[in-house]
């Protein structure tokens, strides 16, 4: 057979048992509908916080402090970067799941992609809250 | 990981030229793809001056032309002619249409006729579909019902449920649209792709069926349905003038719908 190497067939399994495979996960609709709801609720959010950046250009940093301080901001700000990681998450995954076929590294990028959204998400909440602690409450 | 350059036995070399006959009045050229198993080479383009006088006025009709008076080796599927069949599915100046309902007039330069895009090639212009055909058979397009049909009727429906049919028991299973999705070519494998989507929204719209449930079970998965990124391939490339992300877009509506 070693002249028919390129001729052997690996896989005879048929074609519909292949298409059929595991079977559906039976998940995909909540990774779609957050991915979209995520982005609907980013929009004012984002515009609120571009906005508010431009209003305190220059000022000195316990201005801005300040600012944070205040309950409704730390409210917003705290949304802001929880569903943007989260949304941004979701996002990436996509982007594994179209060009990471391998299965292996598809779990190790998973995880990592997942991991750097929890770790980036947690370092804005505490800087957000330490800005919100530090400042009287108003 | 995702191939983004050709494997080496797929880069397409240069061809053979087939001149125009002296004396042709309207001449164009006619850049086809041609591969064949039995030598071992790899794929290159052939070209094809033909003088347009002599030929119909789609594309089917020039690759007829050169079939019998030019090159008889030149390889593809055709039948009905006339946009029924779906046969004669390949991708010409770059969009996937079928090569009967495309005029030669609508290429302005050489007209590039290759098989449907990312699919395994049989030869030449002829792509093996078997894998496509196995996805469709895999969400059973097929009436499913518990309750007998009238003894002696058929099943009847209201003209409004008829209705929710339209746009989608036209589809001729060309597969110019599934092969056209980059998801699915990337994940052809998983990705049931959208002329299969269609067919599956077909029956989940069918007043008669009533296995909508077990359907829709059978597409909620991160890749067989929801590989789909909207990225409208299909749509703009059906020649039946479909919309296969809008059924698409209503299988997804109808998973969130009974989520509550």
């Amino acid at each position: 057979m070693a002249g028919n190497d390129n001729l052997q067939i690996q896989v005879m399994r048929s074609q519909l048992g292949r298409v059929r495979g595991l079977g559906a996960a039976k998940s995909g609709v909540e990774h779609w509908w957050v991915e979209r709801v995520t982005s609907i609720a980013l929009l004012p959010l984002t515009i609120w916080f571009v906005v508010a950046v431009l209003m305190h250009l220059g000022a000195p940093q316990a201005v801005v402090a300040h600012w944070a301080g205040r309950t409704v901001n730390t409210v917003l700000l705290l949304a802001l970067v929880m569903l943007t990681f989260y949304h941004m998450q979701l996002g990436l995954q996509v982007v594994i799941d179209d060009y990471v076929n391998d299965a292996k590294s598809h779990l190790a990028t998973s995880l990592a992609n997942k991991g750097a959204a929890l770790i980036l998400a947690l370092f804005a909440i505490v800087a957000i809250l330490r800005m919100a602690f530090k400042a009287p409450a108003a | 990981m995702v191939e983004f350059a050709l494997p080496k036995n797929s880069k397409v070399g240069k061809g053979r030229i087939f001149k125009a006959p002296a004396g042709s009045k309207k001449t164009k050229e006619f850049k086809v793809y041609r591969w064949s198993p039995d030598d071992g080479n790899n794929p290159v383009i052939d070209t094809y001056e033909l003088d347009l006088t002599r030929v119909g006025p789609m594309v089917l009709d020039a690759l007829i032309y050169i079939k019998n008076e030019v090159d008889q080796t030149l390889t593809f599927r055709r039948s009905c002619r006339e946009g029924i069949c779906g046969s004669c599915a390949m991708n010409i100046d770059g969009v996937n249409t079928l090569a009967c309902l495309k005029p030669i007039e609508e290429v302005k330069k050489a007209v590039a006729i290759y098989p449907l895009p990312h699919m395994p090639v049989v030869k030449d212009l002829i792509p093996d579909l078997t894998a496509a055909y196995a996805q469709l058979r895999s969400i059973e397009p097929w009436l499913k019902s518990d309750t007998n049909p009238p003894p002696d009727a058929e099943r009847r429906q209201s003209m409004e449920e008829r209705s929710k049919l339209d746009g989608m028991w036209e589809c001729i299973l060309c597969f110019c649209c599934t092969t056209s999705c980059p998801s699915y070519w990337w994940n052809g494998d998983k990705y049931l792709g959208p002329a299969t989507l269609l067919a599956a929204y077909r029956w989940i719209a069918d007043s008669r069926d009533e296995y909508t449930g077990e359907r829709l079970d059978a597409l909620e998965d991160p890749l067989k349905l929801y590989a789909c990124r909207t990225i409208m391939n299909c749509t703009q490339s059906c020649p039946k003038g479909l919309n296969p992300a809008e059924a698409i877009g209503k299988i997804k509506q109808l998973q969130l719908e009974r989520k509550g």
